[in-house]
């Protein structure tokens, strides 16, 4: 059963999703209204999913969004009665994987909630590509400067610096980049 | 003119850039602690593989059956793979259902070993003629370990040992261990030998518990052995990734294989904790053509462990995939006959590797068949693999007569 974290953030008192998702099945473990604590609260009730009704997501909302994006990703879902599509493009850059207009029905939660959660995991799988290109791309740019720094140092060619560069790695059992890292400490330390 | 990361590569970085730029960039690859695995360690940890836009993730894999299910399964994207793990996945008979494979390339030929231990030396049981004396008179069957039931390693044991006279299948008993877990398994006299990958045998001879009787480069000059495989769903889905692939690990193969100082230094990276995990006394000597046998014989091999060999080594030959189903339908592991070269072309991603080969500038040759004469004489070409198959003194087929019952 999919473990609930609800939010609201509405002038109302909580019950209105509360109950519909009783009804639908689901449990919900914790409920409150948004403080400014939500990433640390994620954290220790870990939820399978957080649900935020509001009425309309206001900056305080969607920095609280932003941080558990980042630090506790899980898939986040708002329910709201803004239908402004500048509001709902906000939220979804922030990092809300569904934007649900004044639809609380108890038998469209579960449709909802799935839809969010295939949409949050085929973001992540996207989001771990890209960070894997940046960290290659970020490992190539200071092999090649410790390379550079190697071959004035060495004034030798750029295979043969690679080629030493690899050689110590390889004898020491590490990576190549770990001894990047090592000459462009000791090239700083030596200064120019 | 090696170097991936130098400026004269601008030609391959264009794969990346352009609209073959890999699909997935992070690829999770399997191997067994065996020093034949040295090209995808050095791929992975030296460089080899940034600048293709792949991120190589190094998962080492107690077993080749745990490796099997992780590829098939999709935890593992490709692997450090036994030809014959391969293809009896693809054809049902590896001890799981029929998943289509697919071999990217070659990773290395040779260097494999046939093992016996310190007690059977002492009886002087030291070559083939003494064996086949003991397993004719002794009462208890000798116990040889190899490492997959249809992989290279039984199939190694079984040609050597049949090219002897002795019958793998009745003369002696064979079971399946760990490569890494041979020497143990040696020493506490569970077995009276194995055929595995090395630095097992050279580890089994420091250790004083046995001796190496045959290498398998004894038994086919320039033999296959490791391949880089995947399920052919990883290649269909990610072609660019796949294509990346094989270029890193080329380009690293190329880099292992240029000088004795490279060599050297790979078998000091790989010697570490986190890839074969064994004494560099043991892997080095070996890694670099030198041979003890633990009888006082000592030799430069004239067929050692290869990764490259001007792409001789990575070209995966049609003719290589063919011989291993002879193999398998020679043993009865195959109940028929499959439609052999068909499987082969369906296996053997010979246009990816041309593709991959031509943009770093990689000898191709002529023909995806390539021939060889091994132990007992007999010539192999890949032309005729049913006729070849039945061609052997010592089987396992069944007659065609049982076969239809």
């Amino acid at each position: 059963m999919l473990r609930i974290l609800l939010i609201d953030d509405t002038p109302r008192k909580i019950g209105r999703l509360k109950s519909a998702l009783i009804e639908a099945g689901f449990e919900v473990i914790d409920e409150s209204g948004l403080t400014i604590d939500l990433p640390e609260r994620v954290e220790a009730i870990r939820p399978d999913v957080v649900l935020i009704d509001t009425d309309s997501p206001g900056r305080d909302v969607l920095e609280q969004v932003v941080l558990v994006s980042r630090d506790q990703p899980r898939p986040i879902v708002m329910f709201t009665d803004d239908s402004d599509p500048e509001a709902m493009r906000q939220a979804i850059r922030a990092g809300v994987s569904a934007y649900i207009v004044e639809g609380i029905q108890a038998q469209r939660l579960k449709p909802i909630l799935d839809v969010a959660m295939a949409r949050f995991e085929s973001d992540q799988a996207i989001r771990a590509q890209l960070q894997a290109r940046e960290q290659q791309l970020a490992e190539r740019k200071r092999i090649e400067l410790a390379k550079g720094m190697l071959m004035k140092m060495r004034n030798c060619k750029e295979e043969e610096a690679y080629t030493l560069m690899r050689r110590q790695a390889m004898s020491r059992q590490q990576k190549l980049i770990q001894v990047a890292e090592q000459i462009i400490a000791m090239n700083e330390l030596l200064g120019e | 003119m090696t170097d991936p990361l130098s400026p004269h590569r601008h030609d391959a970085l264009a794969w990346v850039a352009g609209n073959d730029a890999p699909e997935k960039s992070s690829v999770n690859l399997g191997f067994l602690p065996l020093t034949d695995a040295a090209s995808l360690i050095v791929a992975a940890t030296q460089g080899f593989a940034q600048p293709f836009g792949l991120t190589l993730n190094l998962q080492r894999q107690n077993s080749w059956s745990a490796l099997r299910d992780k590829l098939i399964g999709g935890e593992l994207d490709a692997a450090h793979g036994l030809y014959g793990l391969i293809y009896a996945v693809h054809l049902g008979i590896g001890g799981s259902p029929a998943v289509d494979m697919a071999v990217l390339m070659g990773l290395a030929q040779n260097g494999q070993s046939i093992n016996l231990s310190a007690p059977l030396k002492a009886a002087g049981v030291t070559d083939a003629e003494a064996l086949r004396a003991s397993v004719r008179q002794s009462g208890a069957r000798l116990t040889l370990a190899h490492t997959f039931p249809t992989g290279t390693h039984a199939l190694w044991l079984n040609y050597w040992l049949a090219a002897h006279g002795i019958d793998p299948l009745r003369d002696v008993k064979t079971l399946v261990l760990p490569p890494s877990q041979m020497v143990a398994h040696l020493r506490a006299g569970r077995i009276d030998g194995f055929c595995a990958g090395e630095p097992w045998g050279a580890q089994a001879i420091t250790e004083g518990v046995g001796f190496t009787l045959a290498t398998s480069q004894s038994i086919w000059p320039d033999h296959p052995e490791k391949v880089l495989g995947c399920p052919r769903a990883f290649v269909e889905e990610y072609p660019n990734t796949a294509r990346a692939l094989v270029m890193a690990v080329l380009e690293a193969s190329r880099f292992i294989d240029q000088s004795q100082e490279n060599r050297r230094s790979t078998a000091q990276l790989i010697a570490g904790r986190d890839y074969v995990d064994a004494p560099l006394a043991a892997i080095e000597s070996r890694f670099l053509g030198l041979y003890q046998d633990g009888l006082g014989n000592a030799w430069q091999d004239e067929h050692p462990l290869r990764f490259f060999g001007e792409g001789a080594a990575n070209l995966p030959y049609l003719s290589d995939g063919l011989w291993f189903m002879t193999q398998l339908r020679r043993w009865g592991l195959l109940r028929e006959d499959p439609d052999y070269l068909q499987v082969a072309n369906q296996v053997q991603q010979i246009e990816l590797y041309r593709q991959a080969a031509g943009a770093l500038g990689i000898a191709l040759p002529d023909s995806a068949m390539r021939s060889a004469t091994l132990m007992d004489g007999k010539h192999w070409d890949g032309s005729d693999p049913a006729t070849y198959a039945r061609s052997f003194a010592l089987h396992s087929m069944a007659s065609p007569a049982m076969a239809a019952l």
